[in-house]
């Protein structure tokens, strides 16, 4: 029975979730690892204190639109970067290293560089959106490559151009590979704009959280990372939504 | 296949038109670079060029040494430690459903949560020291190494755990000869998919409480406005996170090879 087994999963997991929430505050109330880990309550008390919500607000919006313009732009680089190297296998090879090595320069010598050739607010975007290059290259690339030799050879033994088999066959086959690229690189995107934060942005969850440490606001510190952790948590989940949605269309 | 007989086509040429073939982006982009600086004409505080901070490597190398052999022991250490806390917890969970059960939204939970974002909280935890790193590249590889190990435990070849149970095997000896040999290539993926983490996280560490290593060797010479050391210690960091994905790359297709 499908309803009885839901059950026997998720009661665990839901007091899986429950007993860490309660060390957490246990932890916090009992002050075994010092003032620096706040009980569970107070931190919420911080997150949902009405003086603080303008600067929440404020700081969730700077980094989601810097995470999301990221997002799309890497995105779209990715997926032009994939699709060229697909459609002209002599480039296939250099762009993928090139892309590998990029994706192994360290973020904070990613953010050094655009602060060259940027202002110090698009920096968090530019970050985001390299990171998220990469993810989506990876992605497309190989999901390009998934569609099975029977089905290459149906389209062949039919006559079909090059762009019609990429539109008709690689592409839908594409997308389910690409939906879970996407879905990975929501909280990539959120780290590279925190890290792009650090280097002089105005505002943003990034500049929040460094700021905190460095002034040794300990509430103030972790109610800003659970609500950077809660923003990438809602996004992946919606996303992960509208992941089982193109799985269930497309195979 | 097409990219077959291309590829055949290809290891006739000569070696140069190969190298060319692969590195022409990594290439292009460094004569660009190279070029940007030169026609801006940079001062070098504010942007080198390709050239400047390789021939500081070549005359330094004893400062990027030092300062990579601690990070590299960060990012090495924390690897190991996180895959054998994932992997011990992953087995823990095998002996009870419920356990498993209880634990695995809240990895999956973790897995998507912005670690760089729970660095602050660490070096406030643990202090500004070569721990709190050593912890941060823990974390990010004890989740996926979890993960991993959990499902592969459980994906066993069909019919094999009955086969084990018929001829009379105990639990142990169902962990040590089926599911730890099956689960292999899982843990083998969660190795890959934090090695060129490791080395990046490390390094993020070390950049945002300033005591040691390449993130260290990176902000002091930011601040100093020595641009081109700044870039050096970007660009070893590279060449190890890029060295120990090619590691964990080649561990992982050697068991895949031999197990599967």
């Amino acid at each position: 029975m499908p309803s009885n087994r839901w059950i026997k999963n998720a009661l665990p997991g839901a007091l899986g979730i429950l007993l860490f929430l309660l060390i957490w505050e246990l932890l916090g109330r009992t002050g075994v690892l010092g003032l620096t880990w706040p009980p569970l309550t107070s931190v919420i008390a911080t997150l949902i204190d009405p003086s603080k919500t303008a600067l929440f607000l404020r700081a969730t919006s700077a980094s989601l639109t810097s995470a999301g313009t990221g997002y799309l732009a890497g995105g779209a680089l990715g997926l032009v970067a994939a699709l060229a190297g697909h459609l002209i296998p002599t480039l296939q090879e250099g762009l993928s290293r090139f892309a590998a090595v990029v994706n192994s320069v360290p973020p904070i010598a990613l953010a050094s560089v655009f602060l060259v050739l940027m202002t110090t607010e698009s920096t968090p975007t530019a970050v985001a959106a390299i990171k998220v290059f990469f993810i989506i290259f990876i992605a497309v690339q190989s999901g390009l490559r998934s569609a099975t030799p029977a089905q290459h050879d149906l389209f062949t033994s039919l006559g079909t151009g090059r762009f019609k088999r990429l539109w008709l066959l690689e592409v839908p086959t594409m997308l389910p590979v690409a939906m879970s690229g996407l879905k990975i690189a929501v909280p990539v995107a959120l780290i590279g704009a925190f890290v792009g934060e650090w280097f002089g942005a105005s505002r943003g969850l990034g500049v929040l959280i460094l700021n905190a440490m460095q002034n040794f606001q300990i509430s103030m510190l972790w109610s800003a990372v659970l609500l950077a952790t809660l923003v990438s948590l809602a996004v992946y989940f919606i996303l992960t939504m509208v992941e089982s949605i193109v799985r269930l269309r497309l195979t | 296949m097409a990219t077959q007989y291309q590829n055949d086509k290809f290891s006739l040429k000569p070696w140069f038109i190969q190298f060319i073939s692969r590195y022409w982006a990594i290439l292009l982009f460094l004569v660009v670079w190279q070029a940007w600086v030169v026609i801006n004409a940079f001062n070098p505080i504010v942007a080198v060029g390709p050239f400047a901070v390789l021939s500081d490597l070549i005359n330094h190398p004893e400062i990027y040494l030092s300062n990579m052999f601690i990070t590299f022991v960060v990012a090495l250490g924390g690897l190991a430690s996180g895959m054998i806390l994932g992997s011990l917890l992953a087995i823990a969970s095998w002996f009870s459903r419920f356990v498993s059960a209880m634990l695995t939204p809240l990895a999956v939970m973790f897995a998507s949560v912005p670690v760089v974002a729970l660095i602050p909280i660490f070096a406030r935890l643990f202090g500004f020291n070569i721990t709190t790193s050593l912890f941060v590249v823990v974390v990010i590889t004890f989740f996926p190494s979890f993960v991993f190990t959990s499902s592969g435990l459980r994906s066993l070849p069909p019919g094999s755990e009955d086969l084990f149970r018929v001829l009379g095997a105990g639990r142990l000896t169902v962990l040590w000869r089926l599911a730890l040999p099956a689960a292999l290539p899982n843990m083998a993926i969660a190795l890959r998919l934090s090695a060129s983490h490791a080395v990046l996280a490390a390094m993020v560490a070390e950049f945002l409480m300033g005591t040691t290593g390449l993130g260290f060797l990176f902000a002091q010479n930011l601040e100093r406005f020595a641009t081109e050391r700044a870039f050096g210690a970007g660009l070893v960091a590279t060449i190890a996170s890029v060295a120990m994905f090619l590691v964990a790359n080649a561990i992982e297709s050697h068991i895949h090879r031999r197990w599967t």
